[in-house]
């Protein structure tokens, strides 16, 4: 029978080859792909989150976490969207406009799903239009946004400018994070919460919805 | 603590008087006037050699290698070596001799008239005064780039450039600082200054010249305008016998600047057969391969962790700091800057450190402390935390990455020469560096170079007329490469931050 905790220690260790053999496995056995995301996938990126946050890991880990956590996610997509399960909540991220820095925005993108959200990454320089364009579309619970720059910073304002002037702003949650920001210029701008790390946005994607 | 006793070095021919600490190395002293040294300062190259004049220098044992009983007789001395432990009178070798403290004569055609080099640094200011007939240095100036209250790293000046009236004042700032020099080196020997030749980063150039920086401030990171920027003194309010011509050298693309071509001047890149690189390590590392048939260029976010910037006791190197570390039978030993208490640790220790780490067992490939520690006691009081380990992971790696990128387009892609930039680059222990993976050649291959940027201004004074220093032919040689856009480059960034195994 499948093993739950080769899994989780797959992801944990980045060990994507591991991870996908295991679901593999697992689906054969017609495992509900419920259960091994709550009892391997989720558990094995929040102690990976955990791991970071203690600085026993760094993004080389990090990121390899997530790889084999999205390999083994990729292969339950289809059945959990056969049944309509419900994500734990949807989220548009990017990095703003000017900003090309794409690692720390993936990384709390790949902790999202870890944590059972369905993420829209719209990637990096990404225009507050695009950003109005998604919540439009994809209906979101949360806009994350993510600069790497101080002289970058101040599009994040913009972008949640352009929320308010599409309309949109109050069907949202936003969420912003990066080297330069501060939890006070998450509070001037108008953003509801910022998270310093990846593992930490995950609890404050949580904490920003049960809200 | 006592306050530190200073002493008085006198340098000829300048005739500058300086205050240093009692015990400071002369290498730290005349490094920011200049002076090169070409073996990194590891007392090999004899290339930094002082003559005594006046006072007394103790003697190394390095030295007693190094030299010849004749020159040790003769007062010669190793800058690189040597610490002032009382007032003394020094003659710089380097600026006796010709141009270049190299064994490759540069060649150029001796004119009359007297010209200014200077480096726009983003940190410092250093300006030598020459003669244009014979290629000595007449005099040498440097000062602290007055925009640093703005920040040390070119970002913050560009952000402080965008705020109302902001060009304005860090364009005066600099102008009036770098006019002051130039007017006491004029003021020195009494000559007229015909020309002025300035180099520096893309951020420098804008600044200086007033353009506007704002393209710089976001993607894709493109300068306003690149080209060469000539200005009579007065334009720049600076009131010099003669008015001569002022010209800041073109940039190169992105935030490669003028300092970056005069570092291809300098190595001698441009006319090499074989492929060889440059690297200018700061807060952005500045990374070049080519040779005379093509050069690619490029610049990295490397961040402050090479000058000490976001290290828990990071400093410059300065007093206190440490500057080397090194094992000596499993155990590590300290060179701290000028004696005494350490204060806390700069790049070069910082990779010094942590190639010792690794060696030990103490610091994972990873990165990770192999013990459950979060902290290394290194020289009481000055520890290494784990976090300034993962700081030093993201600039090697922002480097080494872009090393990568530029050589996998490159064939073949196994440069002869890799040359070293700047300050860290002198003062960084090529094992290390190479240990921690930040520079990927066989030591041999590995030199430093000095202040390239300095030494390519002063080249191009002395070998180029006004009307060529465009440098539209070896503008034409050189690619910019854009690494963010890369495809691989995060991948490749993220695979660098790792440390190479034992």
């Amino acid at each position: 029978m499948a093993d739950l905790n080769k899994l989780y220690q797959a992801i944990l260790t980045g060990d994507q080859k591991t991870a996908v053999a295991v679901t593999e496995e697992a689906l054969a056995e017609k495992i509900d792909p419920q259960v091994l995301i709550n009892q391997a996938m989720i558990p094995a990126m929040n102690e990976a989150g955990a791991k970071f946050e203690c600085e026993e890991y760094f993004v080389p880990e990090l990121l390899l976490a997530a790889r084999a956590m999205k390999a083994s996610l990729a292969l339950l997509r289809p059945l959990l969207a056969e049944r309509g399960a419900e994500p734990v909540g949807r989220v548009v991220i990017g990095t703003v406009k000017g900003d090309l820095h794409d690692i720390g925005k993936n990384l709390v993108a790949s902790m999202l799903e870890g944590g059972g959200f369905e993420v829209h990454d719209l990637g990096a320089d990404v225009p507050a239009e695009k950003f109005v364009a998604a919540v439009r579309e994809k209906n979101p619970h949360l806009v994350c946004m993510s600069a790497l720059l101080t002289v970058t910073m101040p599009a994040m304002r913009t972008t949640i400018q352009a929320l308010k002037e599409a309309g949109v702003r109050d069907q949202v949650k936003v969420m912003v994070g990066g080297a330069p920001v501060t939890p006070d210029y998450a509070r001037e701008i108008g953003a509801d919460g910022y998270a310093d790390n990846a593992s930490s946005a995950v609890k404050k994607a949580r904490e920003l919805l049960a809200a | 603590m006592a306050a530190p006793e200073l002493i008085r070095v006198r340098l000829e021919p300048l005739g500058r008087l300086l205050e240093v600490e009692r015990g400071a190395p002369l290498r730290d002293l005349l490094f920011a006037y200049g002076v090169e040294f070409p073996c990194g300062g590891h007392g090999r190259c004899r290339k930094c050699r002082v003559r005594l004049l006046e006072g007394r220098l103790p003697l190394t044992a390095d030295e007693e290698k190094i030299l010849s009983a004749e020159e040790i007789a003769a007062g010669w001395r190793l800058a690189c070596r040597a610490r002032a432990v009382e007032e003394i009178t020094l003659e710089i070798g380097q600026w006796e001799l010709a141009i270049l403290a190299d064994d490759s004569a540069i060649a150029f055609t001796p004119r009359s008239g007297y010209g200014v080099a200077v480096d726009v640094g983003t940190t410092t200011l250093v300006a030598q005064l020459l003669d244009l007939a014979t290629g000595h240095v007449l005099g040498v100036r440097s000062a602290l780039n007055p925009q640093t209250v703005f920040g040390a790293d070119v970002m913050s000046r560009v952000q402080a450039a965008l705020s109302p009236e902001g060009l304005e004042r860090l364009s005066s700032l600099i102008r009036d600082a770098i006019g002051g020099l130039i007017a006491e080196l004029a003021a020195s020997v009494q000559v007229e200054i015909g020309e002025v030749v300035l180099v520096g980063n893309t951020v420098m150039h804008h600044l200086f010249c007033a353009i506007d920086p704002e393209p710089l401030s976001h993607y894709p990171f493109r300068p306003s305008e690149e080209g060469l920027k000539n200005y009579r003194a007065h334009e720049l309010g600076w009131e010099l016998p003669g008015d001569p011509l002022v010209q800041f050298l073109p940039c190169l693309g992105g935030f490669v600047g003028s300092d970056i071509l005069a570092g291809i001047l300098a190595t001698g890149l441009e006319e090499a057969e074989a492929l060889c690189g440059l690297l200018d390590l700061g807060t952005n590392g500045e990374i070049v391969f080519g040779n005379r048939d093509g050069i690619l260029c490029a610049s990295t976010a490397a961040g402050p962790a090479f000058e000490g910037g976001r290290i828990s006791m990071g400093m410059r190197a300065a007093t206190g700091a440490i500057v080397e570390a090194s094992l000596r039978n499993g155990s590590l030993e300290f060179h701290v800057l000028g004696g005494g208490r350490p204060r806390g640790i700069c790049g070069s220790g910082l990779v010094d450190v942590v190639a010792a780490g690794l060696e030990l067992g103490r610091i994972a490939p990873s990165g990770r402390f192999t013990d459950a520690s979060r902290a290394w006691p290194l020289l009481d009081p000055v520890v290494l935390l784990q976090r300034d380990v993962r700081e030093l992971q993201l600039a090697k790696g922002a480097v080494a990455a872009g090393v990568r990128l530029l050589l996998g387009s490159l064939a073949p892609a196994k440069p002869e020469r890799i040359w070293l930039a700047g300050a860290f680059g002198n003062y960084v222990d090529r094992a290390s560096a190479r240990r921690i993976g930040l520079i990927e050649a066989p030591l041999e291959r590995i030199s430093p170079a000095g202040n390239t940027a300095l030494l390519g201004a002063k080249i191009a004074l002395l070998r180029t007329t006004a009307g060529e220093r465009d440098f539209s032919a070896l503008r034409r040689k050189v690619r910019h490469v854009p690494l963010a856009d890369h495809p691989d480059f995060e991948e490749i960034y993220v695979e660098s931050m790792l440390f190479p195994p034992a």
